[in-house]
C-alpha cells in the first residue's frame, strides 16, 4: 500500500499461465496472445493495470503530489489567499408527502432479526432510522449473542452498504435481468428433468435453516442424481467427526462455561474466534466475575500453539505446537487415568516434549480436572483432527462434563461443510462428468483452489453459475453471476446449536438488483421467483408452528427468537474405544516449521474483506491491522535469521508463500501462525491486495502445514500497527520503564494474593497527598456519569471497539496514515506482556476518555472547545474547535483523536446512509474523543421525561458496554449509591489509572485476578517484564 | 544632544588636555568618522545603486519566500495531515519553529532596550538591525501558531472579541497567553523600533532626490526637524518605550514557557522553564544578531561601525547565556531524578538515550560544549570562527526546542501509545520557507532604511562631547592621537 504503485505498461508484458489457474489466458504455448479483447481485459495483469492507473477511491494522498497539481495549488493560494470564508454547498431535504406510519423523524426503531454465520445464528437487534439500519447489537433473548455482538456482528452493516456489491446479474461480464436468467434455468431444468438431475452439482456454503434446508431436500427429492455439495474454508466438521467417531451420533456441543469451575481449552479460541464465541464469552465471564475476595472464579488452562485471546485469559497456558496437541491430550488422558479417572479410550504409546515442565503441569491440571468432576470442561479447537476430538469427548464422558456442563444435540436443518465431498465434486469436475455446476455463496476460487484443480475442473463444465454477493474471484471464472442480498435485505430463517429458532427478517428494500438466498434457493427447484417471505412463512406455518399461526408469528419476529424452539439435549455414551488407529502416535518432529492457518480477526475468511472498519482494527495479538502478518516467536526468528516485518519466503510441498514476520512474545517454537481472509484480488477497494493470500499455502483438508522450510528475502514489509512493542525491539530503556509501569497501569494479582491482601490495588502506587490549589466544583447533585471496566472479565476482544465506531461514525483513515498513528478508534484496547519473554502472560485494558473531573485538556484548550459538563462529562464541541491539538498533548491517557485530513470527504455516498444520525460527521481540524455516548444519555433522559418517569440505572447503555460480550464495561450514575456502577466503584479491587495525577478520572478499572493453580503458582508481582 | 547629560567615560574622547586614562576601551566607531562620513557611509547604502548581491540574494529569499506560500497554501488545503505529526506527538516542527522564531527575536529588544538603560554605548552599531531582525522574526514565529491550527479560517476565535454568543476564550489555557504575549510584543517592538527610526528617516528625507522618495521618507519622518524640542521628546518617548519592552524581554519566552510548564507532560511540566527559556532565548537572539552582523558588515563594508568590539562583547553574552542554558540543562535532569517521580526521570532518560539521543546530543554540543571556544580571546575576535559559531548555536537551539516537544509527547505516561515522529517534506519545506520570508523582509529593510541609526553612532562619537574640539566642526573627523 505504502508503495507507489508503478503504471502497468499496456498491454501488460506476462501473461503466463498462472499456476493456480487465476488467468483465463492460455499461453503455454509459448508466445501469448489474447483472444479477445474481453479476455483480455478480464485478466488480473490488466486489471492490475486498471487499477494502478485510476484506482478506485482511493484518496488523493498528498504525498504523491504531482507537479502539475503543486503549480496548480501554488498559484491557487497566492491568489485566494485572503479567501477564506467557503460556504458549504447547499443541500436540500425533501419532506414526506404521505408520511409512513409509525415512522418518527428523529427516532430511532430497533427490529429483531438474525445474523446467519455458518451454521450458527446470531440474534440482532438492528436499529434503523426512518427505514435504513445503522447499528447491530445483540439480541438479549437470543442464546447464541445474550444481547451481545462481537466485532463481525457489528461491522457486518458495513458490508450491506458495500459500494462494491454487485448491482445486477450478468452473464459473460456483460449485464443482463433476473429474467434472462430464470428462462435460461428454465430450460436448464427441463433438460435435467429428463436425466433427474445427472450432471448437475450444487456447491453450497453450510447453512442451518429450516426454510434454505426444506428447499435443498426439495430440490434433491426432484433431482436425485444431481450432487449437493457443501464447503466452508473454515468449519467445526472436524468436531462432528470426532464426537461422532465416540459416540456414534452426529451431535451439536454446546458448552455452559457459567456451571464450569476448571475450564481446559486445547488449541481453541472459544472466546473469540471459534464457533459460538459471543455465548461463550458471555457464560465464561459469568463464572469469572468476582465481586470481593470471598468469591470464587473459574480456572482457565490454554494449550496452544499461537497467542491468542483465549490464550491471553488463562490462569495457566502452555505453549505447544498444534500438532502436538494429540500428544497432549493423550497423556492427560493417561494421567486421568492414572487418577483413577475412567477414560475408557484405548491410548496409544505417545511421547510428549513441549517444555522443561509439561509434565507438573499436566499432573497439575489432570488434578484439578479429577477433583472437579461434572464441574469443569475440556474443549478442542476446530483445527485439531477428529481423534483429539473424540479423546476430548471420551474425557468429559469420564468426568461426567458431559450433560451438565456441555450439553449435546442433534442437530436439524442443518448443512454441515464437508471437505471429503468438496474433494469429490472437484474430482468430479476436473472427471468432466458436470455439466452444470451452480455455487450458492461462497469463493471457492480464492479459499479452496488447491493446486489450481478446482479451476481447472470450472472450465470443463458447460455452465457455471455463481450467486454472491459480488463479482469475485470465483464469480470472474463463472458464466453467469446473480447478485444475492444481505441477510438485512433478506427474508429467512435461522436454526443456532442449541435449536432456538429465529427468524431473518429484511431492515431494508434490496439496495440493488439482488434476491436473497431463500428465493434462490427456491428458484433452483422451481424455476420462478417467489418472494421470500411466503416461503420462509409457509416452513413455519407447515412444519414449525403448531397453533395460533399469526400470533406466534408475530411473537417470533417481535422478539427474534421462537421461545421454547429449543432442542431437546440428548446424553451421548461413548461408544468406541478405538478411536486410534495406530497404536503409537509417534512425537510430530518433522523438521522445519508447523504453519497454523488461523481465520483472521478481522477478515474472518475473507467474508469481510472489503469492509472497512474491521480491516481497520487491529488483531488483539499483534495489533497490525491492514495487513496479515507470519507470526512467530523470538527464538524461532532469530533461528533463521528473521528480522521482524522482514519479508520470509515458506515452502514446503512444492508450495511457497512470502509473507512479513511478525515476531510474537508466547508463540510455541517452530510454529508459525498465518491469518487467513487476505491477499484478496476480487474482494473491492478496501481488500484488494492487501496482505498476503495464505490459502494458496494452506492444504485443503487440514489447517495445519508441517514441515515447512523458511528463508528470509532481506525486504522489508511496512506493518501498520497500533501499538508498537517496545521493549522487543532491543530497547531496553523503554523496556525497562514499561516493566516500572505496567503493575501500576494494569494492576493484577493471584486469586489467593488477592485473598491474602484484599487491598493490594491501593498499594500499588503510592500516592501523594492529592489536594487542589482552588476550590473544586463540586460534582454532587443530579446525574453524576461513571464507568467502571473489570478488566478481570475483559477478553480484549475488539467489539467495544467496533460499536463505537457504528454508533460514533468514526471515520477509517487507511493504512499509511495508521502506521503514521493516526488511528481514529475511540476506544482501544491496550495489550500488555508480562512475565517471560518467552512464555509471557498478555493482558488487555480498554482506554476511552476517562473523563476527568481535573480534566487536563480542558484548561489548555484556548477557545473553550472542551468544557465539563454540569454531569461530569468532559464534553467536545466540536463547533468551536479550533485544531491546536493542545488536548491532545495534555491528555494523559492519549485518548484524544485528531481529525488530520477530511477523512469522511470520500466516503461513498452509499456507506453514508449507514452513519448515525444522531452523531456528527466531524471534519477535518477538528478533535474528537469518546462522549460516553452523550447522544445515548440526552435520548434517554428525553424518553423518560417525556414519559414523565424517573431515569433507572441501566437504562443508559453505552454502545460499548451494550456489546461488550463479557460484561465488563458498566456505565451509570455514580451520585446514586444504589446504582450497579456505584456499587462497583466502592468494591476493593477499583482504581485509577494515572489517579496519581489528580485528574479525577470518571472511569476507573477493577484489578485483573487470575486464579492460579498453587501446585503451578508463579510470583506474580515478581514478573513483570515488557 | 541628549548625549551631553552624560560623557561617556571610557571613550577616547577626552579633551586633548586632559590626561589619558590608564585603562582605555578600544573606541567604538574606528575609521576616524566624522557626522558627515557616518551619515554618508549609512544613508549612502540606502540612496545608491542596488549592489547585483543584493539582488542575487534577494531572489533567492524570495523563492524560498514562495516554497512557504506553496507549503502553507497546500497545508490550507488539505490539513495538518501532511506535516509528520501523529496521535502522541500533536506538535511537531511548526511549534519549534514558533519557539525558535520568537527566542530569536529576544536578542533585538535587550539590545535596544535593556542595554539602552543600563547604558551600554556599543549597543547603538548593532540595535537598528537587531530590533528589525526582532520584528522580522516575530512575523515568521506569528506564522507558525497561526498556520498549525486545523482551521486557520476561525482563528479569530483566539481573540477576546465581543460577540453575539458571549464567547469568550479560554483565559486559563496558555496557548491564550501567547496570543496577548506575542501580539503585546510584536506591537512594543514594532513601535520601539519605527520611533528609532523617524530622526533617521528625516535625514534621508532631507538627502531623498526622487519626488517618490521625498513624499515616502516625508511621510515616514512624521515632520521630524531635528529641533531641540523634537529631541527632547524623542529622547523621553525612546526611554519610555525602552522601559516598556525591558519586562516584555522576560515576560514574552515566559509566557511561551508556559505552553510546556503549565501542562502535565513529563518533560515539560517543570518550573524551570521560565528562566530557562529566556536565556535560551537570548543566546539563540545574539546569535542571530551576529551571524547578520558579520554578513552585512561584510556586505556593506560596515567594519568601521560594527568592530570586532562589538562581535566580541556580544560573544560574551553568548557564552554567558549559553553557560545558563547548559546549567538548565543539568539542572533538569537533577530535579527529575530527585524528584522520585519516574514519569519525569523517564522523560529524561530518554530524553539523552531514548530515540531522539541524536537529537539531544546535536543540542548539547552546539549549546554548551562549542560555545566554550568564547573562553579564549582568540577565538571570539575571529570574525570566520564567531560566523560559524553563531550558527551552531542557532541550529542547536533549534534542536532544544525539538527535543523538548517532540521527545517529550513521543513517550509521555501509557507505554501503549508511545509513537515516533518524524517530520515530512512539507514540515521541511515550510521552515526552509520562513527563512525565507525572514531574508526577503530583512534585505528590503537594508535596502530601504538605514541599517545603522545614523542618530546614535553620532552621539557616540568623540566629536559629540561638546567639549570635544571639533564639536561644531560636523564635516571635519576627530583626529585620534
Amino acid at each position: 500500500m505504502s508503495d507507489k504503485p508503478k503504471p502497468m505498461k499496456f498491454p501488460p508484458k506476462a501473461f503466463q499461465l498462472d499456476p493456480d489457474g487465476e488467468n483465463l489466458i492460455d499461453s503455454a504455448h509459448g508466445k501469448s496472445y489474447w483472444r479477445s479483447y474481453d479476455q483480455l481485459a478480464n485478466s488480473p495483469e490488466f486489471q492490475t493495470f486498471l487499477e494502478n492507473e485510476f484506482p478506485p477511491g482511493t484518496m488523493d494522498l498528498p504525498n504523491k503530489l504531482s507537479r502539475k497539481k503543486f503549480l496548480s495549488l501554488m498559484g491557487a493560494s497566492i491568489a485566494l489567499a485572503g479567501l477564506t470564508a467557503c460556504r458549504r454547498p447547499v443541500e436540500k431535504i425533501i419532506p414526506y408527502v404521505n408520511a409512513p406510519e409509525e415512522i418518527i423523524p428523529g427516532v430511532s426503531k430497533n427490529y429483531a432479526s438474525t445474523m446467519p454465520f455458518g451454521t450458527n445464528a446470531l440474534g440482532i437487534v438492528v436499529e434503523t432510522h426512518e427505514g435504513r439500519p445503522t447499528k447491530i447489537e445483540g439480541n438479549p433473548l437470543h442464546s447464541s449473542s445474550m444481547g451481545s455482538a462481537n466485532a463481525f456482528m457489528q461491522a457486518s452493516i458495513l458490508n450491506l452498504y458495500d459500494p462494491d456489491r454487485s448491482q445486477a446479474p450478468s452473464r459473460k461480464g456483460y449485464e443482463v435481468r433476473w429474467e434472462d436468467f430464470t428462462a435460461f434455468w428454465n430450460e436448464q431444468l427441463t433438460a435435467f428433468d429428463a436425466v433427474a438431475g445427472e450432471g448437475l452439482s450444487l456447491l453450497s456454503s453450510a447453512f442451518a435453516s429450516p426454510t434454505l434446508f426444506r428447499l435443498k431436500t426439495e430440490f434433491l427429492s426432484k433431482f436425485p442424481k444431481a450432487t449437493w455439495t457443501v464447503f466452508d474454508p473454515v468449519s467445526d466438521e472436524r468436531i462432528y467427526q470426532g464426537i461422532e467417531l465416540a459416540s456414534r451420533q452426529k451431535l451439536q456441543p454446546v458448552h455452559h462455561f457459567e456451571s464450569a469451575a476448571i475450564v481446559l481449552s486445547l488449541d481453541s479460541d472459544f472466546l473469540f474466534l471459534d464457533s459460538n464465541n459471543v455465548a461463550n464469552s458471555r457464560r465464561f465471564s459469568q463464572a469469572r466475575r468476582i465481586m470481593s475476595e470471598k468469591d470464587s472464579m473459574n480456572r482457565l488452562y490454554a494449550v496452544e500453539s499461537g497467542f491468542t485471546v483465549t490464550g491471553a485469559m488463562a490462569d495457566h497456558r502452555l505453549k505447544v505446537p498444534s500438532a502436538q496437541i494429540m500428544n497432549f491430550t493423550i497423556e492427560l488422558a493417561k494421567e486421568l487415568q492414572n487418577l483413577g479417572i475412567p477414560v475408557e479410550v484405548d491410548l496409544p504409546t505417545s511421547s510428549l516434549t513441549v517444555g522443561r515442565d509439561h509434565i507438573t503441569w499436566i499432573k497439575a491440571l489432570a488434578v484439578d480436572l479429577a477433583t472437579h468432576k461434572s464441574k469443569s470442561i475440556v474443549l478442542a479447537g476446530y483445527r485439531q483432527p477428529a481423534e483429539v476430538h473424540a479423546l476430548v469427548f471420551a474425557i468429559n464422558d469420564a468426568l461426567r462434563n458431559n450433560g451438565k456442563t456441555i450439553t449435546c444435540y442433534h442437530p436439524e436443518h442443518t448443512a454441515n461443510s464437508s471437505v471429503t465431498e468438496y474433494q469429490k465434486l472437484v474430482d468430479d469436475l476436473g472427471k468432466g462428468s458436470v455439466k452444470t455446476l451452480v455455487i450458492l455463496g461462497g469463493n471457492p476460487a480464492y479459499t479452496a483452489n488447491e493446486n489450481g484443480e478446482f479451476l481447472k475442473g470450472l472450465n470443463r463444465v458447460e455452465h457455471t453459475i455463481h450467486f454472491t454477493d459480488r463479482e469475485n474471484e470465483t464469480a470472474q471464472n463463472c458464466e453467469w453471476h446473480l447478485p444475492v442480498s444481505h441477510f438485512m435485505e433478506s427474508w429467512g430463517d435461522a436454526v443456532s446449536f442449541d435449536g432456538t429458532l429465529s427468524v431473518i427478517q429484511p431492515m431494508i428494500a434490496p439496495l440493488f438488483d439482488s434476491h436473497s438466498l431463500t428465493e434462490i434457493y427456491s428458484l433452483l427447484s422451481t424455476g420462478e421467483l417467489t418472494p421470500g417471505f411466503d416461503l420462509v412463512q409457509s416452513t413455519w406455518r407447515e412444519k414449525l408452528i403448531s397453533g395460533n399461526f399469526e400470533q406466534v408469528w408475530h411473537h417470533v419476529l417481535h422478539d427474534g427468537v421462537f421461545s421454547g424452539s429449543n432442542y431437546q439435549a440428548v446424553r451421548p455414551a461413548l461408544k468406541n474405544k478405538n478411536i486410534f488407529t495406530k497404536s503409537e502416535i509417534s512425537e510430530q518432529n518433522l523438521p522445519g516449521l508447523e504453519c497454523v492457518f488461523i481465520p483472521s480477526s478481522s477478515l474472518w475468511d475473507g467474508e469481510f474483506s472489503n469492509n472497512s472498519w474491521l480491516m481497520e482494527n487491529p488483531d488483539p495479538v499483534t495489533k497490525v491491522a491492514w495487513d496479515n502478518v507470519a507470526v512467530m516467536s523470538h527464538s524461532t526468528a532469530a533461528k533463521y535469521h528473521l528480522k521482524n516485518k522482514e519479508i520470509a519466503k515458506f515452502t514446503a510441498d512444492g508450495k511457497s508463500i512470502s509473507c512479513p514476520v511478525w515476531i510474537l512474545p508466547g508463540q510455541a517454537d517452530s510454529t508459525v501462525t498465518f491469518s487467513l481472509g487476505y491477499g484478496r484480488t476480487a474482494s473491492g477497494r478496501i481488500g484488494n491486495k492487501v496482505g498476503v493470500n495464505a490459502y494458496k499455502f494452506k492444504p485443503l483438508d487440514s489447517d495445519i502445514r508441517q514441515g515447512v522450510r523458511v528463508t528470509g528475502t532481506g525486504r522489508f514489509q511496512i506493518i501498520a500497527c497500533t501499538q508498537d512493542h517496545h521493549g522487543l525491539d532491543a530497547d531496553k530503556l523503554a523496556a525497562d520503564a514499561i516493566h516500572k509501569r505496567l503493575p501500576a497501569i494494569l494492576r493484577e494479582a493471584s486469586l489467593d494474593e488477592y485473598r491474602l491482601n484484599p487491598g493490594f490495588v491501593k498499594e500499588v502506587v503510592e500516592e501523594p497527598d492529592l489536594f487542589s490549589l482552588w476550590k473544586d466544583k463540586s460534582y454532587d447533585k443530579g446525574f453524576q456519569w461513571g464507568m467502571s471496566v473489570d478488566l478481570n472479565v475483559c477478553t480484549g476482544c475488539n467489539a467495544c471497539s467496533i460499536a463505537c465506531q457504528s454508533e460514533n461514525n468514526i471515520p477509517v483513515v487507511g493504512k499509511d496514515q495508521v502506521e503514521r498513528g493516526r488511528e481514529m478508534a475511540w476506544i482501544r484496547l491496550d495489550r500488555y506482556f508480562s512475565g517471560d519473554l518467552e512464555d509471557p502472560e498478555m493482558v488487555f485494558q480498554p482506554i476511552a476518555c476517562q473523563h476527568c473531573e481535573m480534566a487536563p485538556c480542558e484548561q489548555v484548550c484556548p477557545v473553550t472547545a472542551t468544557v465539563h459538563t454540569d454531569e461530569g462529562l468532559n464534553a467536545m464541541v466540536y463547533n468551536r474547535c479550533v485544531g491546536t491539538r493542545y488536548c491532545a498533548n495534555n491528555c494523559p491517557y492519549k485518548v484524544r483523536r485528531y481529525n488530520f485530513y477530511n477523512f469522511t470527504k470520500d466516503l461513498p455516498e452509499i456507506v453514508k446512509i449507514a452513519q448515525n444520525p444522531d452523531v456528527t460527521v466531524r471534519f477535518r481540524g477538528v478533535m474528537e474523543k469518546c462522549t460516553f455516548c452523550v447522544q445515548r444519555i440526552n435520548q434517554e433522559k428525553l424518553r423518560a421525561k417525556n414519559n414523565h418517569q424517573d431515569l433507572k440505572d441501566g437504562d443508559i447503555v453505552t454502545a460499548c458496554q451494550q456489546t461488550c460480550p463479557t460484561d465488563a464495561i458498566v456505565f451509570g450514575n455514580i451520585n446514586d449509591p444504589d446504582s450497579r456502577i456505584s456499587k462497583l466503584k466502592k468494591q476493593n479491587r477499583d482504581y485509577a489509572l494515572l489517579g496519581e495525577l489528580n485528574v479525577r478520572p470518571r472511569t476507573t478499572y477493577m484489578a485483573k485476578i487470575r486464579n492460579q493453580n498453587s501446585a503451578l503458582n508463579k510470583n506474580h508481582f515478581e514478573k513483570h517484564i515488557q | 544632544m541628549s548625549l551631553l547629560n552624560h560623557i561617556p567615560k571610557q571613550s577616547a574622547d577626552a579633551p586633548l588636555d586632559i590626561a589619558v586614562p590608564m585603562f582605555e576601551d578600544a573606541p567604538l566607531i574606528s575609521g576616524n568618522q566624522s557626522f558627515a562620513s557616518v551619515t554618508n557611509r549609512i544613508a549612502g547604502v540606502v540612496e545608491g545603486p542596488t549592489p547585483k548581491m543584493w539582488w542575487v540574494l534577494f531572489s533567492f529569499s524570495v523563492s524560498l519566500l514562495m516554497v512557504l506560500v506553496g507549503s502553507v497554501g497546500f497545508l490550507v488545503w488539505e490539513g495538518t495531515g501532511i506535516w509528520g505529526l501523529n496521535n502522541p506527538v500533536g506538535w511537531g516542527w511548526a511549534i519549534v519553529n514558533f519557539v525558535f522564531w520568537v527566542g530569536i527575536g529576544h536578542a533585538g529588544t535587550l539590545i535596544s532596550a535593556v542595554l539602552h538603560l543600563f547604558r551600554q554605548k556599543w549597543r547603538t552599531s548593532i540595535n537598528r538591525f537587531a530590533e528589525a531582525m526582532t520584528i522580522f522574526a516575530v512575523i515568521c514565529a506569528l506564522l507558525f501558531p497561526t498556520i498549525h491550527v486545523g482551521r486557520v479560517w476561525v482563528l479569530y476565535w483566539f481573540f477576546p472579541i465581543p460577540n453575539q454568543m458571549s464567547m469568550w476564550p479560554n483565559f486559563r489555557s496558555p496557548l491564550l497567553w501567547d496570543v496577548f504575549a506575542v501580539s503585546i510584543y510584536f506591537t512594543v517592538s514594532l513601535l520601539f523600533w519605527y520611533v528609532g527610526l523617524v530622526p533617521d528617516i528625516a535625514t534621508l528625507r532631507d538627502r531623498a532626490k526622487t519626488r517618490a522618495k521625498k513624499i515616502i521618507y516625508g511621510i515616514l519622518s512624521l515632520g521630524w526637524r531635528g529641533a531641540n524640542r523634537h529631541w527632547r521628546h524623542y529622547e523621553l518617548g525612546y526611554l519610555i518605550l525602552a522601559g516598556l519592552s525591558t519586562p516584555l524581554v522576560l515576560s514574552v519566552h515566559s509566557v511561551v514557557s508556559t505552553d510546556f510548564a503549565t501542562s502535565i507532560v513529563p518533560g515539560w511540566h517543570t518550573t524551570i522553564f521560565p528562566p530557562y527559556f529566556v536565556a535560551g532565548a537570548i543566546f539563540s537572539g545574539f546569535a542571530m544578531v551576529m551571524t547578520l552582523a558579520i554578513i552585512a558588515r561584510k556586505a556593506f563594508h560596515m567594519e568601521d561601525f560594527i568592530t570586532i568590539n562589538h562581535l566580541e562583547k556580544m560573544a560574551k553574552i553568548i557564552m554567558v547565556t549559553g553557560l545558563m542554558v547548559g546549567y538548565a540543562y543539568s539542572m533538569e535532569f537533577f530535579i527529575s531524578w530527585y524528584s522520585g517521580n519516574e514519569f519525569e526521570k523517564f522523560a529524561f532518560i530518554n530524553r539523552a538515550f531514548g530515540p531522539y539521543a541524536w537529537a539531544y546530543w546535536i543540542m548539547i554540543s552546539c549549546n554548551v560544549i562549542i560555545p566554550q571556544m568564547f573562553w579564549s580571546k582568540k577565538l571570539r575576535t575571529n570574525v570566520a570562527v564567531l560566523f560559524v559559531l553563531s550558527i551552531f548555536v542557532n541550529i542547536g537551539m533549534w534542536f532544544e526546542r525539538f527535543v523538548i516537544i517532540a521527545s517529550s509527547l513521543s513517550r509521555d505516561y501509557l507505554p501503549s501509545s508511545w509513537d515516533y515522529y518524524s517530520p515530512t517534506i512539507w514540515d521541511i519545506s515550510t521552515l526552509i520557507g520562513s527563512f525565507g520570508l525572514f531574508f526577503t523582509l530583512f534585505l528590503l529593510f537594508l535596502r530601504f532604511l538605514p541599517m545603522i541609526s545614523m542618530a546614535e553612532i553620532k552621539g557616540v562619537l568623540p566629536q559629540a562631547n561638546p567639549h570635544h574640539t571639533m564639536y561644531d566642526k560636523p564635516g571635519v573627523a576627530h583626529q585620534s592621537r
